[in-house]
């Protein structure tokens, strides 16, 4: 079983000014996502990322296509769902919470709302609001927070139920980058140790290669690709190249490397402390990685590798969605 | 706390239990904490209260006696007027205090953070409006000691006639929460629907008689007919004959009113309850639950 299914997933939306003008918000997605696994979706702004995780949360109702979180259907067994879920809203700057209670109010509040026991939520909400550098503003109004320490206390919230699954929609934005860090650590030990399902939208393509275990790239509502991150790299066979690692000069190694027959052009250039990393998209990735060890050695360039060189996720990202990036 | 920490403490989970009445008092406890959180507010209505009451003393002192005892409400306009004055509170709470309240909470996005919850939604908005009915209580027990204890206001108060007026206030609150569900179902989906809401309020409080005899109207048909369309009206004439006349339940006044408000109450309830459920499930079909 998985833990979140959808199945040809379709939600529209009235355009603005139009009588029955509608836009796609989500097309016929499909997906499913393993129990314990660490999932991605990616897109650019209104990909709809958003919209489908707030259908996973039965806040938006679709219109067509079913989704399952926790083996509960998001319109048959809306209850079933909640139980199930922590939900992080996303890109609020701190919005979603009530700036005339304090932090530990905010969350003794939703934890009457999860049905958590007193004594219980008494322990979560001191180790939360601890692990997130909280517990001396535990009571100050949240009125009165950064952006920041309010993300922070959304996050607090976000796991207080102890759910196992976690809906997330850009969990570091607005934390600092040791906030972002620590945010990140704590996600990753949720799913390997406790077996937490999660799922989060980002914009952060790092951060998606760096956490997921797949990712789902969306673009128009639609999942243009679904994969490992490895594997959705060696999926944009376009952008292949090999990498020369070379050590000296490296405009001698550029002046030689474009002549080199197949070489279409120069992807990046790294200068490292003692050498040099040159990118190059080819037109024959064998060819090359047979004729550059030897023009370069045939002109005193010292070579000290030649390898296959993947397109980062980004360059993934960009092909797939038409070379927005979000 | 250290990571492991936390991933420790949730090994050792305890399973919930789901309480719908301790959910209900969480929403009514934030909801007290917040207000508590507006302390100048506070303040101000408390001062308020004493001013609208202190208001009436002098308008009181400017009324004929004479016309009002004709109209068959005794002599005293304070007495008369006091009646609406402590009640208007609760006739704008029920009317408007849940639509602002969802306003309030489609605007800051917390609207969205309840609705993934286990709590039935139905159960969080009834909560909503427990603070319009405290603080419009606390309004009405101020408006009361003010009246009676500071001006010498004197009001019937045997336990028939004390009997009479519960019943009326309960199945006025209950008639005009009806509205105010419909108002709250109506803006949640329109979002601009608050100067409708106010004028519907000051219309009502207007109509139904809070500063005067409802006979005064006899030149104006036409509003006197619209009058009778209002819970409120009925409401308050049922409150004056228990409290000012001293009628009982068995009285044929008070039991027509009775009988209306029981018919609005009725009638407004479930209609109230469609309508919220009705706005509830378009915001969630056209994804407008925090925009506004």
């Amino acid at each position: 079983m998985y833990a979140v299914e959808t199945l040809g997933l379709t939600k529209y939306f009235k355009k603005e000014g139009g009588k029955s003008a509608r836009i796609v918000a989500v097309d016929h997605v499909s997906f499913g996502v393993e129990e314990g696994e660490f999932f991605g979706l990616l897109g650019p702004n209104g990909a709809g990322k958003t919209t489908l995780i707030k259908i996973l949360c039965t806040l938006i109702i679709p219109d067509e296509g079913t989704a399952k979180v926790a083996g509960y259907d998001v319109m048959k067994q809306p209850d079933g769902v909640k139980e199930s879920i922590g939900w992080l809203h996303g890109e609020t700057g701190g919005r979603a919470l009530y700036w005339r209670l304090s932090a530990r109010d905010n969350l003794t509040f939703y934890a009457y709302l999860q049905n958590i026991p007193s004594d219980v939520a008494k322990k979560r909400i001191d180790a939360l609001l601890d692990f997130f550098d909280l517990t001396k503003d535990a009571d100050r109004l949240v009125k009165d927070f950064s952006t920041g320490m309010k993300v922070r206390v959304m996050l607090a919230r976000t796991f207080l139920p102890n759910a196992p699954v976690l809906l997330m929609d850009e969990p570091t934005v607005g934390l600092d980058a040791l906030g972002a860090i620590e945010t990140r650590r704590l996600l990753r030990s949720l799913c390997k140790e406790l077996g937490k399902t999660i799922v989060f939208t980002t914009h952060n393509i790092a951060e998606a290669e760096r956490l997921c275990e797949r990712i789902a790239v969306m673009d128009k509502g639609k999942v243009v690709a679904i994969d490992t991150p490895l594997k959705l790299s060696e999926m944009t066979r376009r952008f292949r190249g090999v990498e020369v690692k070379v050590s000296g000069s490296q405009d001698d190694a550029l002046k030689i490397l474009e002549r080199v027959e197949g070489v279409k052009r120069v992807r990046n250039i790294q200068p490292e402390e003692d050498h040099t990393v040159i990118q190059l998209e080819v037109v024959d990735e064998d060819e090359a990685l047979a004729k550059i060890p030897e023009v370069l050695r045939a002109n005193g360039i010292r070579l000290i590798g030649v390898q296959v060189a993947l397109p980062s996720l980004e360059e993934v990202f960009m092909s797939l969605t038409g070379g927005e990036k979000g | 706390m250290k990571r492991a920490d936390i991933v420790g403490m949730f090994k050792k989970d305890k399973p919930r239990v789901k309480s719908t009445l301790r959910q209900f008092y969480g929403v009514v406890w934030a909801n007290i904490k917040i207000m508590f959180a507006y302390k100048s507010w506070i303040i101000m209505d408390l001062l308020s209260t004493v001013a609208s009451v202190v208001m009436y003393y002098f308008v009181g002192l400017q009324v004929d006696p004479l016309t009002l005892s004709q109209s068959g409400w005794g002599t005293s306009y304070l007495a008369f007027s006091l009646i609406g004055v402590a009640t208007s509170n609760y006739l704008w709470s029920c009317l408007t205090r849940l639509s602002h309240s969802i306003q309030h909470e489609i605007r800051g996005g917390t609207l969205e953070t309840i609705a993934v919850t286990p709590v039935n939604m139905l159960t969080f908005f009834i909560g909503q409006t427990v603070r319009g009915y405290l603080v419009s209580l606390i309004f009405l027990i101020g408006v009361f000691v003010v009246g009676i204890a500071g001006l010498g206001v004197q009001f019937v108060t045997t336990p028939s006639s004390l009997m009479a007026t519960l019943v009326v206030f309960i199945l006025m609150l209950i008639s005009n929460q009806g509205l105010g569900l419909v108002a709250a179902g109506i803006i949640m989906v329109h979002k601009r629907g608050d100067p409708v809401a106010f004028m519907v309020a000051s219309m009502n409080e207007f109509l139904a008689g809070v500063l005067y005899p409802l006979e005064m109207l006899k030149v104006f048909p036409l509003l006197q007919m619209a009058s009778m369309m209002f819970p409120y009206t009925y409401a308050l004439d049922g409150m004056r004959r228990a409290l000012i006349l001293g009628a009982s339940l068995a009285d044929a006044g008070v039991l027509a009113d009775v009988v209306a408000l029981s018919a609005f109450s009725v009638l407004l309830a479930p209609i109230g309850f469609v309508v919220l459920n009705w706005g509830y499930r378009t915001i969630r079909m056209n994804g407008s639950t925090s925009s506004y």
